[in-house]
């Protein structure tokens, strides 16, 4: 396989990874979310955020992706670019870590949002609506 | 090539092995205070299970930025070292996140009610 082949093999790879992680992470949490999100307040809020998880993984996964650039200092060109292979790995690696640390703060945003849902379902009902979610 | 290989996948094996220990050790105590501190099980469901994605999502975010493009004619030593160099980014950023993840369960211990105060 050539350089320029490998390139756009593994880009595409890349992005199809990012979108299975975002979703992998999106099903892990998906049940337990949706249960906490139908204690929060409001009409149409539980079914807002339900919606809004897989974009709120799936979106940072892509942006992580898509943040990391080829080109660096001592690469401008596309040819110079697809000169090394270990210089293509080394990228693909770079990718697949920003995708990780994109939703892992993705999922730390989700964390401080459920702890918000908890507070307002908690303080805002006196727990009456999240007691009848538990039974 | 093969000795590369192998170098990140000791690598790869010990950064996750961090994060499962670290999980195993903190669950039944972390599980405990969730459940006193939430009246809804969904809630601490989602919070043990973003704990553990915490852990292992920040641990191979490091690990897998490392590379390993050492010289042909790099000796063993330098692939520990590199080897190392992984493992202390995998360390500090599970680290980190471990603490951020822990001032969020304290601000969630403190803002709810204790469900034995009640």
């Amino acid at each position: 396989m050539t350089n320029e082949r490998y390139l756009i093999v593994s880009y595409f790879v890349c992005a199809a990874l990012a979108i299975a992680l975002g979703v992998v992470v999106y099903l892990t949490l998906r049940r337990s979310f949706a249960g906490v999100a139908e204690a929060a307040p409001g009409k149409g809020l539980p079914s807002m955020l339900k919606r809004l998880l897989p974009c709120g993984l799936v979106l940072p996964a892509l942006f992580g992706f898509v943040s990391v650039s080829y080109q660096s200092c001592d690469r401008t060109t596309y040819t110079e670019i697809v000169a090394s292979r270990g210089y293509l790995v080394a990228k693909n690696q770079e990718q697949i870590s920003s995708i990780l640390l994109y939703i892992l703060f993705a999922v730390v945003f989700w964390n401080l949002v459920v702890l918000l849902i908890l507070r307002f379902a908690n303080g805002g009902r006196d727990g009456s609506k999240v007691r009848q979610l538990d039974d | 090539m093969i000795l590369e290989l192998s170098a990140f996948l000791i690598l790869l094996a010990i950064s996750l092995a961090v994060p499962t220990i670290l999980f195993l050790l903190l669950r039944p105590s972390l599980n405990d205070l969730l459940r006193h501190t939430l009246r809804l099980q969904a809630g601490v469901t989602f919070y043990l299970r973003s704990f553990l994605l915490v852990l292992y999502l920040a641990a191979l975010s490091a690990t897998i930025g490392t590379s390993f493009d050492l010289k042909p004619d790099s000796r063993f030593m330098e692939y520990v070292w590199k080897g190392a160099e992984g493992l202390s980014a995998s360390l500090e950023r599970t680290l980190w996140f471990v603490a951020i993840y822990l001032v969020l369960i304290t601000v969630l211990v403190a803002t709810l009610k204790v469900k034995d105060d009640e």
